[in-house]
């Protein structure tokens, strides 16, 4: 079947089968490395992408499931001026990660700041809870996406006020 | 001839100094490279009789223990294991032969059809009590007299406390690339040990180590689990590379290397305590038990740290230690953020709340009565030189956690509680440890370390250490250093690659070695180009070696040389809430209070300190291991969970503030040795009772209430 959908901002369509994962299509139609398919069973957090702005686990997507809708993954994401607050709002708090999980981190903080202008500790942890890795501190990553929310609430008000 | 390694677009946040584009193994591929597939023993122990592969496609092909061109082992801490097992398999899962071919789920397929025969033997599985062919390491210490002390004590108790198997969830899978680079073996993979790598390749291929290049890739978080692991796989690879004449990959699935690599080491401590009158530890005697599975690559070492840690925190004149290792037909088990001496401190400190009580004592003064001194006898026989802070620790907690009120109505509360209906449980404990820091006990692995800084004619700088393969905070930490002593703008300061053709070998990455030795290394090299400076033209090069002086000596019962080059000092205090009706234990709060000495990065040592404390307490809470009766390991990997962030409590976390020419020591290890044990504590106080083992969860609860 042919699918058709918004991948990091532009209109694509790919042949699959109903047994295909996205993640492997993302992975090698488009050369998009930044999702891995560590454990195939959505409990890594390695491969999350965003679907219509909600963290969605790749491995576990039916290709089709991608039909009409909009996929953000972190190379796409990583041009977006939202990327922009979420690395300067983790740089400002200190926050490190190992490498591998930085980037479902920083897509699990676009969905939780897409979400809310404020967000709440317990908001944070539920998302970030997608992303289990023993590296980062998580009073840290609070303190790092609740800075993110501050300067994106900031650049919409520059904008606005423009 | 390099791989093509694709980095995600976009710098990482917080990888400032780091090289741009860092290789992930799973990311790297080669034109024509051929994927590897293990084909795995099904029985835990017997006589290998054949490994019958299907007909193979062109292009694949299977290879066997007889295709090894080299000797068919690896070494490691003074054990080897085989790289294929030839005649003998010793646990279920254990690599008998590799298909090699450039498509994945074909291989998958014929790996399925590969049927591997083993004339099966019942296999060993016990290890508290084992017989004497099991042990592969032996460890005897007496110091003073503590039969005699034994008869005189005031008090005699008893205890026995087990840690658990353990699952790291490193950031990525274990794997190996191999790659013909000209004339060389080259081996991309993250390792802890980039030079046992490229040794154990070099033997499987027959050739010199200079034959082997290893270029790590990026390690991220892998709490000890990649310290002789990859080099097996290394090894796997690099065969199926020599034989395919191909670049070769070998990339674990979660599930396969959840289920066939290491794990902690299950250990049990048995030990018994005497007290005198004031509540004084005059006597103890530990029997110790590792688990150390299959081989056990890094039982020596693994031994050695858990024996001279027994006495934890604690002065005590006369000890008795007897320590074993045994090998059983699981896999094989090994390191868990630190090298063996956690088990120990959380024996000794669970105990210890029982000692307290024995003696009619709140936990922190019977604790602040025994603790290490300056001058206090260590297991050595040596006095320890410096003063442990451990009078300001217990200060320091107890201010901010309120221990000692909390201690003492939680006490009175317990005692007068009527039933259920009279709401939740508290408890609060407290516990202690040291992190020894610097040298490997059992001489099994290299104990001399080297860096080389070079300072250039456009006054850059560049440090090399295989060290290296290590986190970005450390990285930061030397260029920190380097750029304070030489005035080098800190942007000018790189750490090679540590590629094992350009950085001096340094031993692994464990043991806060690079904080406490690799450090120590930068420092000296670049006072050595100070010196140099302004007599001898551009550039200067320094080389800083360094050679533990006393190496450890187990010999007719006692312990001779240095049990650590330097130690951080730090204890915790764990607040917990038990449920009366669901039994679950549920954090309240959770403060560590750590002596590191120099902190060159306070904001990184706190959120260090925070996430292992946090990795500490999900141990404690919610992990652990269950081996099936054939070995393996009975649980699924998307089932081990660890504890969500949110069900973290707060995390309090201080440090102690230190000179700036105070030593720089490693804090990593401190969580996993002190947070254990205050949960135990504090769990005990809500029930009044001693447990033995962690987790304890509803279940241990359960069978507490019923008894």
């Amino acid at each position: 079947m042919t699918i058709h959908f918004i991948l990091n901002g532009e209109d694509v369509s790919m042949n699959a089968t109903s047994a295909d994962r996205l993640v492997d299509l993302l992975r090698e139609r488009f050369g998009l490395n930044g999702v891995h398919a560590d454990c195939r069973r959505g409990a890594c957090g390695k491969c999350l992408v965003l679907m219509d702005g909600r963290l969605a686990p790749s491995c576990l997507l039916p290709a089709f499931k991608a039909r009409g809708r909009e996929i953000v993954t972190y190379e796409g994401f990583a041009q977006t001026d939202e990327y922009a607050d979420i690395a300067a709002g983790f740089a400002e708090a200190g926050v490190e990660c190992c490498g591998f999980c930085d980037k479902g981190k920083i897509l699990a903080a676009a969905a939780v700041v897409e979400r809310s202008s404020r967000p709440t500790k317990e908001e944070i942890l539920a998302e970030m809870a997608e992303v289990p890795c023993r590296c980062t501190d998580p009073e840290t990553l609070v303190r790092g996406v609740q800075a993110a929310a501050e300067r994106r609430e900031g650049r919409r008000y520059r904008r606005a006020s423009q | 001839m390099a791989p093509r390694g694709e980095a995600a677009a976009g710098p990482a946040p917080g990888a400032a100094g780091l090289p741009a584009r860092e290789l992930i193994l799973g990311d790297l591929s080669h034109p024509g490279m051929v994927h590897v597939q293990t084909i795995r023993s099904p029985a835990a122990c017997g006589r290998l009789v054949s490994v019958k592969a299907p007909t193979l496609p062109k292009g694949y092909r299977l290879i066997l223990p007889a295709d090894i061109p080299g000797e068919n082992r690896i070494l490691s801490f003074g054990a080897e294991l085989p790289v294929l097992a030839a005649e003998r398999v010793s646990y279920v899962g254990e690599p008998v032969a590799l298909l090699a071919g450039p498509d994945l789920s074909t291989l998958g397929d014929l790996a399925e059809s590969t049927q591997v025969l083993v004339e099966e033997e019942e296999g060993t599985f016990a290890w508290k009590s084992f017989a004497s062919e099991q042990v592969v390491a032996k460890r005897v210490a007496v110091i003073g007299d503590p039969e005699l002390a034994f008869s005189i004590a005031d008090k005699v108790l008893e205890g026995e406390y087990d840690s658990g198997a353990l699952e790291h969830l490193y950031s990525e899978p274990q794997g190996a690339l191999a790659s013909f680079d000209y004339d060389k073996m080259a081996i991309w993979c993250a390792t802890q040990w980039p030079y046992h790598v490229r040794d154990s390749v070099a033997l499987v291929l027959g050739g010199a180590g200079e034959d082997v290049v290893v270029r790590p890739t990026r390690l991220g978080i892998h709490l000890d689990g990649k310290l002789w692991y990859p080099s097996l796989l290394a090894c796997h690879a690099a065969l199926a590379a020599l034989l395919c004449k191909k670049p070769a990959r070998i990339l674990l699935g979660r599930e396969e290397d959840f289920r066939y690599t290491p794990k902690r080491a299950r250990s049990s401590v048995s030990l018994r305590t005497g007290l005198d009158a004031t509540g004084r530890l005059t006597a103890l005697d530990f029997r110790i038990s590792l688990n150390v599975g299959a081989s056990g690559p890094l039982a020596e070492e693994m031994l050695s740290q858990a024996c001279v840690a027994a006495t934890g925190a604690y002065s005590c004149p006369n000890v008795r230690i007897e320590g074993y290792a045994v090998t059983t037909n699981t896999p094989p088990l090994g390191a868990f953020a630190g090298l063996g001496a956690a088990p120990s401190f959380f024996a000794l400190e669970s105990e210890a709340a029982r000692l307290a009580s024995a003696a009619g004592q709140d936990p922190v003064s019977w604790k602040s009565r025994n603790v290490l001194r300056k001058g206090s006898s260590l297991v050595t026989g040596d006095p320890l030189k410096e003063e442990p802070p451990y009078e300001e620790i217990a200060e320091r907690l107890g201010k901010a956690s309120d221990f000692g009120r909390k201690w003492a109505c939680y006490e009175l509360v317990r005692k007068r509680r009527s039933g259920r209906a009279d709401g939740p449980l508290r408890g609060i404990g407290f516990a202690f440890a040291y992190q020894g820091a610097g040298a490997f006990l059992s001489g099994g692995a290299p104990n001399s370390y080297s860096v080389e800084a070079t300072l250039d004619k456009e006054l850059r700088l560049s440090l090399k250490t295989s060290a290296a393969a290590c986190s970005g905070t450390m990285i930061d930490l030397w260029r920190r250093s380097a750029s304070e002593l030489l005035g080098v703008p800190l942007e000018e300061v790189s750490v090679a690659p540590p590629d094992t053709d350009l950085s001096p070998n340094s031993g692994p990455v464990t043991l806060s070695r690079g904080l406490t030795v690799v450090n120590k290394l930068v420092e000296r090299a670049c006072v050595a180009i100070q010196k140099r400076r302004f007599r001898d033209p551009l550039p200067i090069s320094a080389k800083a070696v360094y050679r533990i002086a006393k190496p450890l000596r187990w010999d007719g019962g006692r312990i001779e040389g240095s049990i650590f080059e330097t130690a951080a000092w730090g204890g915790a205090i764990v607040e917990v809430e038990l449920d009366p009706w669901t039994l679950e234990p549920k954090p309240l709060g959770l403060w560590l209070c750590a002596d590191g000495g120099r902190i060159v990065a306070p904001a990184r040592a706190r959120a260090a300190l925070r996430s292992g404390a946090a990795t500490a307490l999900s141990a404690s809470l919610r992990e652990g291991l269950e081996f099936a009766a054939d070995g393996t390991i009975g649980a699924e990997y998307f089932r081990y969970g660890i504890l969500p962030p949110g069900e973290l409590p707060p995390i309090h976390v201080e440090i102690l503030e230190a000179d700036r020419r105070a030593p720089a020591k490693g804090l990593g290890e401190l969580p996993n040795d002190t947070v254990p044990a205050a949960f135990m504590a504090a769990v005990a106080q809500t029930a009044g009772a001693n447990f033995q083992s962690l987790p304890v969860g509803p279940e241990a609860l359960a069978d507490w209430e019923e008894t």
